[in-house]
């Protein structure tokens, strides 16, 4: 895996797709076709980044790779960074310096599939998951109730269980609830808990990557 | 046509055979015909309460397999008219009986009965299915700790599923003294968890240790305040509006200051 050509990871702003240096296009999509059929579930419906460093892709070979991803595989191609040849790539570069603002501007235009609406309380023992985009729940999550999201999940109750928002790795979707004091928040691959003893605040709040790569939680007044 | 209710809880010890026990004979008190069924099969003990032990001949695995007639397997109270028991084999397991044969059994009965309460054994496994599926509503008893509302919340869900949409609550075991020193989870904790319409509260009370190892329920003792509690759930439950009184704290000197500031 470490030496093929095309590499998929996740970083705070989403997914990045790495190509390999001096690799040609032929090769690339071989590679790339590669990578996405072999996954379960199949990642659609998502938005990716493009990385590459100086390799014998043209502008038009690229049009063309963006092409095949948006009509074969239903992603979106968000940003291509050209990285230069003696910098380092990002894959051996430490996540937390690879820096990225909180980038809402790029999921704008993203459409995520479609929100999954659930009309009644996640109670102990019970999951509910939307793996093609976000989630509401009009009612509280109880503790030992499980919510997984691709996107963003949206409690309009209190949220006292698990949540895992992102869950293809999505590292900008954020977990809102009116009251927020959950057992275990999980975006991407980051995991948080709230301090023992957390009592609710009596606000909605927000929680989302935070720039130090840990989950933050903060009062929700607008996007 | 009466009403077939399960008195559940997903966890063990918070109050089931008791809550059975007692309401089915506070019913039967305020003239009512009451059919309990104790469903936990293999771990039978609604008879033990009751102090009808010794009068059991058959149970509801008899009748399952034919082997007497549902009529002659209820049992007659001792104390009060119209207050029978079915007890559960001690001798079978709890996937012996499957949930068709209890929903049999609790259509017959709801013919001829106001009320059959079934006392739903701890889990959420064959005997809580089998316990359920006769129930056209569910009474949860639950005790004001976290592991007890946890396994309340999972019961409710199942219960949902089960399409069985009127649940209400028991909250057993309140101390209102732990409550005040902020030691116990207050009602309106549990409510705001469960968020399911509230039955009634019954008080800690040591009565209940003494009148369940003498096989008298609680509510033929007068006066003590789980007996009264029972009560007034059971009038709830033909559904007279009795309000449910807030607990009072047990200290003289607070109940005085309570007085004076209702008196503002």
């Amino acid at each position: 895996m470490e030496n093929s050509i095309v590499k998929l990871r996740g970083y705070k702003d989403g997914l990045h797709l790495i190509i390999k240096p001096k690799v040609a296009l032929s090769e690339v999509e071989t590679a790339v076709n590669e990578l996405l059929d072999g996954m379960n579930p199949p990642l659609s419906g998502t938005s990716i980044h493009i990385d590459l460093t100086t390799s014998p892709l043209t502008s038009e070979d690229m049009k063309e790779l963006e092409t095949h991803l948006t009509e074969n595989y239903n992603l979106v191609v968000s940003g291509v960074n050209l990285l230069d040849e003696n910098e380092e790539s990002p894959i051996l570069a430490a996540p937390a310096t690879h820096s990225i603002a909180p980038n809402i501007q790029a999921d704008d235009q993203t459409e995520f599939g479609q929100a999954k609406i659930v009309r009644h309380t996640i109670r102990s023992g019970q999951t509910t998951s939307c793996l093609t985009g976000s989630i509401i729940i009009y009612g509280d999550v109880n503790p030992g109730g499980e919510v997984v999201a691709s996107g963003d999940i949206i409690v309009l109750g209190t949220l006292r269980g698990n949540a895992h928002a992102g869950a293809h790795g999505k590292l900008s979707s954020v977990i809102i609830a009116m009251e927020l004091v959950p057992l275990q928040l999980q975006i991407g691959t980051y995991v948080n808990r709230p301090p023992l003893g957390q009592k609710p605040r009596g606000y909605p709040e927000i929680a989302r990557v935070g720039a130090e790569d840990v989950i933050i939680v903060e009062e929700f007044i607008k996007f | 046509m009466g009403k077939v209710i399960v008195i559940t809880s997903g966890k063990g010890g918070v109050g089931k055979t008791t809550s059975t026990a007692n309401l089915g004979t506070a019913l039967a008190m305020i003239g009512k015909t009451v059919v309990i069924i104790d469903a936990d099969v293999g771990l039978r003990n609604l008879d033990v309460v009751m102090g009808l032990e010794s009068r059991v001949v058959y149970t509801s695995m008899d009748v399952i397999e034919k082997r007497c007639e549902l009529e002659k397997a209820l049992v007659k109270d001792r104390r009060v008219e119209d207050l029978f028991l079915l007890a559960a084999s001690q001798r079978n397991r709890k996937d012996d009986i499957k949930p068709e044969q209890m929903l049999e059994i609790c259509e017959r009965l709801k013919e001829i009965y106001d009320f059959v309460l079934i006392d739903s054994p701890a889990g959420i496994e064959q005997g809580f299915h089998n316990a359920a599926a006769g129930a056209d509503e569910a009474i949860i008893v639950t005790t004001p700790d976290v592991s007890a509302i946890r396994d309340a919340d999972r019961i409710i869900g199942l219960l949902q599923n089960l399409d069985i949409e009127q649940i209400t609550l028991v909250l057993n075991r309140l101390s209102p003294t732990l409550v005040k020193k902020g030691n116990m989870i207050s009602k309106n904790d549990v409510l705001d968890i469960l968020n399911i319409d509230l039955l009634g509260i019954v008080p800690e009370d040591p009565d209940v240790i003494a009148s369940t190892n003498r096989g008298v329920p609680l509510v033929h003792n007068n006066g003590s305040p789980g007996a009264e509690a029972y009560m007034r759930i059971a009038r709830r439950m033909i559904g007279q509006r009795i309000p449910i009184p807030e607990m009072r704290d047990d200290n003289f000197f607070s109940n005085i200051l309570q007085w004076f500031s209702r008196n503002k």
